[in-house]
């Protein structure tokens, strides 16, 4: 949707991978199966929206009173497939939300 | 002592299928109806075979028949080869049919019955011929058997140390009938056709079908 009309803006906001060891994740498994794990990464300094732009203005000019208020990051808009693996003991996990699919400033 | 510890045929299969987008979706699609238990019951059986014979519809024989078929030199390896239809739910019961009753409840499902009558065909030994099998032709008997899998015909390894394989049933209580329900369970379990092409795949050697 447009996005390869964004030139220059959030260019740095992408899918990166990298192939790893399931047992790299430390979640807690003990398997010798494999994976691809996909993230995000890049910057979003580009202000996107007004939403963003006013944001910025109004911490310039410290008008706001929280200062939790964030500017876009660069995170998974959509994950990828679960991801199944059997481990060392014969008992199958089942990985979901786990890998990016697609990534945006949001 | 955990049972899987060195690398093995199996292993690299299930790791090549998890690098490839095709076979890493409908895996996970059929392990997870496969593993997923519904009040009282171990899975929704139902769910777990039709998620298996879209996995083997769909996944490219490369990677589908690499992690069923992959050749195995020790227990780790012919454990993960045993475990890879999650047999828990997919082939074991909490009865052993006799066979020949299995085999007229297959032949009320228009898929099972096709798929079943395509094995017969496609992998009848033959004892003559090189290959071991009357069509010669390894591809297809592994199709047809493959294409059991997800059937109430569904068959497996039934040890760890060969490649014999059984439906989920057996020949007691076959009173006249025995020596048609042992000719119909040997048919699977002692099947140099099966037997040859299933070696000839995972030791790569069938050159001129892959």
């Amino acid at each position: 949707k447009g996005r390869r009309n964004q030139r220059g803006k959030n260019r740095g906001c992408v899918l990166t991978e990298i192939h790893l060891n399931v047992t790299d994740l430390d979640l807690g498994y003990e398997t010798k199966e494999e994976l691809i794990f996909r993230y995000c990464s890049g910057s979003c300094d580009a202000a996107e929206t007004t939403y963003d732009k006013i944001l910025k203005n109004l911490t310039r000019k410290k008008k706001l009173v929280t200062d939790k208020v964030r500017q876009a990051c660069c995170r998974p808009t959509a994950f990828d497939d679960d991801l199944s693996f059997l481990d060392d003991n014969l008992v199958y996990h089942i990985l979901k939300k786990h890998s990016a699919k697609r990534c945006g400033c949001v | 002592e955990p049972v899987l510890s060195k690398g093995n045929n199996c292993l690299d299969a299930a790791k090549a299928c998890n690098l490839n987008d095709t076979c890493k979706r409908f895996r996970s699609a059929y392990i997870t109806p496969c593993t997923t238990s519904i009040s009282n019951e171990i899975c929704n059986k139902r769910k777990c075979h039709k998620a298996l014979r879209l996995f083997f519809d769909k996944v490219p024989p490369r990677h589908s028949y690499g992690m069923l078929f992959c050749s195995c030199r020790d227990v780790a390896c012919t454990e993960r080869r045993r475990q890879t239809i999650v047999p828990a739910c997919s082939y074991e019961d909490k009865e052993k049919p006799n066979c020949l009753n299995l085999q007229a409840t297959c032949k009320k499902n228009y898929v099972c019955r096709s798929r079943l009558a395509d094995f017969f065909t496609n992998c009848r030994p033959e004892s003559r011929s090189v290959s071991g099998c009357l069509k010669e032709n390894y591809a297809h008997c592994l199709l047809a058997y493959s294409g059991l899998i997800g059937t109430v015909m569904t068959p497996n390894y039934i040890d760890s140390n060969s490649l014999s394989v059984a439906p989920w049933c057996d020949c007691s209580n076959s009173g006249n009938d025995i020596d048609e329900c042992l000719k119909f369970l040997n048919f699977f379990q002692d099947n140099t056709c099966l037997k040859n092409a299933i070696q000839a795949f995972g030791n790569g050697t069938d050159v001129n079908v892959w």
